[in-house]
């Protein structure tokens, strides 16, 4: 390929995660489909074939994809307390100081909250900001909701153990119990070669 | 630590995307983007940085079928979601292991972040006994030997899978041929370890920098 541009945009963590769980529900509403289209047309007695109306999502996609949602998730970036507006605000807000891009984009990434963090990301900070420095703290408190909770990494079961697994209550924005189902049955008739066999199993769970 | 690059398929026939006639049924730019992200996903792009993938296709020509295959060939300019923090950006991560000379840091689908012991904040130094270093905060020791004589109370862990937050130093690209295997008396010899592809040096010997508890409210502390 040829690189016309390296870098025509940054992008924000939140940004970047809200496209990757999207990306993850539209593969998760593929993959329920095509399932029920199988199951379909097992019941109608049709010789299942391969459906020629999925896409085959590559595994280096799979591994990135999900392996960046839990980390862009975690509890230690501030991405589960951040909103779409929050985050427009807090830009517009900063737009009054004389930040730099990438000053402004580590701001919205890390959201300092403490002076003492803002000090690491902003250069040279008590020369160009002398006073300043709580103000922006608290614009930084300001856009962050209260942690809703919804930025748990649990699109596969497994993920939970390493983070914490104490505070995730059930008020998760998708529903990710039902496609954690999906992934399990997609994974079995994967490895199932007999579809005789498939079929049956499937007649059980009706 | 995101942002956004363009990239135009070359004219030759290999940098083309061909979409399989069993994608026909989908939208076109449906399969296209899967045919990308099959091959730019996850994958480091020398001097770019790593694949994560595709944000957008922004120009896609027309699908041609050539003599000998069924595909629709097409040319595409198109933009990815790539990985590089730049120089001096803070980002954090999770400590995935430690050794004398550095600690290696983790973001999860990235794991080439290393920490040179001399980019830690001073005086500190490894302690072999719990395979992490540590810092001694306000201390005028420099000789580890000293060091490794204090008292364990006043230390300040880099503890293995704590979050911590750096700063990006430099990057590094690697683009390491494979080359022919060497054999020596007809056996096989063990080329040397590869290089990562794309690897990050980064420094968290400054204020607000290194583990998140050390720089966390008062009442988080009691866990650092």
């Amino acid at each position: 390929m040829e690189i016309l541009n390296p870098r025509s945009a940054l992008l924000s963590n939140f940004e970047v995660l809200e496209l990757l769980r999207q990306f993850e529900s539209e593969h998760l509403t593929r993959t329920k489909t095509a399932i029920r289209i199988k199951k379909e047309e097992e019941a109608a007695g049709v010789p299942s074939l391969e459906n020629p109306a999925t896409t085959q999502t590559s595994e280096n996609f799979r591994t990135i994809q999900i392996e960046a949602i839990q980390y862009l998730s975690a509890d230690y970036l501030p991405t589960s307390s951040q909103t779409a507006d929050g985050i427009t605000h807090l830009v517009k807000d900063l737009a009054q100081y004389d930040l730099t891009k990438g000053e402004k984009l580590q701001i919205v990434n890390l959201a300092p909250t403490q002076p003492v963090e803002l000090y690491a990301i902003v250069e040279e900070i008590e020369d160009r900001f002398p006073d300043e420095t709580e103000v922006i703290c608290n614009r930084v408190v300001e856009s962050l909701s209260a942690p809703t909770l919804t930025g748990s990494p649990m699109i596969v079961p497994h993920s939970s153990a390493a983070n914490s697994s104490l505070n995730l209550g059930s008020s998760l924005r998708y529903p990710e119990d039902e496609d954690a189902d999906v992934v399990d049955e997609m994974m079995f008739d994967d490895t199932g070669e007999g579809a005789g066999i498939e079929g049956d199993l499937d007649r059980e769970d009706d | 630590m995101f942002n956004l690059s363009i990239l135009k398929t070359l004219s030759n026939d290999k940098d083309t995307v061909a979409v399989h006639p069993s994608s026909f049924g989908l939208p076109p730019e449906e399969a296209i983007i899967a045919e990308l992200n099959k091959k730019y996903a996850n994958r480091v792009l020398h001097d770019v940085g790593l694949c994560v993938t595709v944000f957008d296709l922004s120009e896609v020509g027309e699908g041609k079928v050539r003599y000998g295959d069924g595909h629709l060939w097409y040319k595409t300019v198109f933009r990815l979601i790539i990985f590089r923090p730049f120089t001096s950006e803070v980002i954090v991560g999770r400590v995935k292991t430690s050794d004398e000379q550095s600690i290696r840091v983790s973001v999860g689908f990235f794991d080439d972040i290393y920490i040179p012991s001399i980019y830690l904040p001073q005086p500190s130094c490894f302690d072999p006994d719990k395979r992490s270093h540590f810092w001694l905060p306000d201390s005028q020791l420099s000789d580890p030997q000293e060091l490794m004589d204090t008292p364990t109370d006043g230390r300040l862990y880099i503890a293995q899978g704590a979050p911590i937050r750096l700063r990006v130093e430099a990057d590094e690209f690697f683009d390491d041929e494979p080359g022919p295997p060497k054999a020596q008396n007809g056996i096989a010899v063990k080329t040397e370890a590869k290089r990562a592809p794309y690897s990050i040096i980064a420094s968290i010997g400054e204020q607000g920098l290194g583990s998140i508890s050390w720089w966390a409210p008062l009442e988080e502390e009691g866990d650092s």
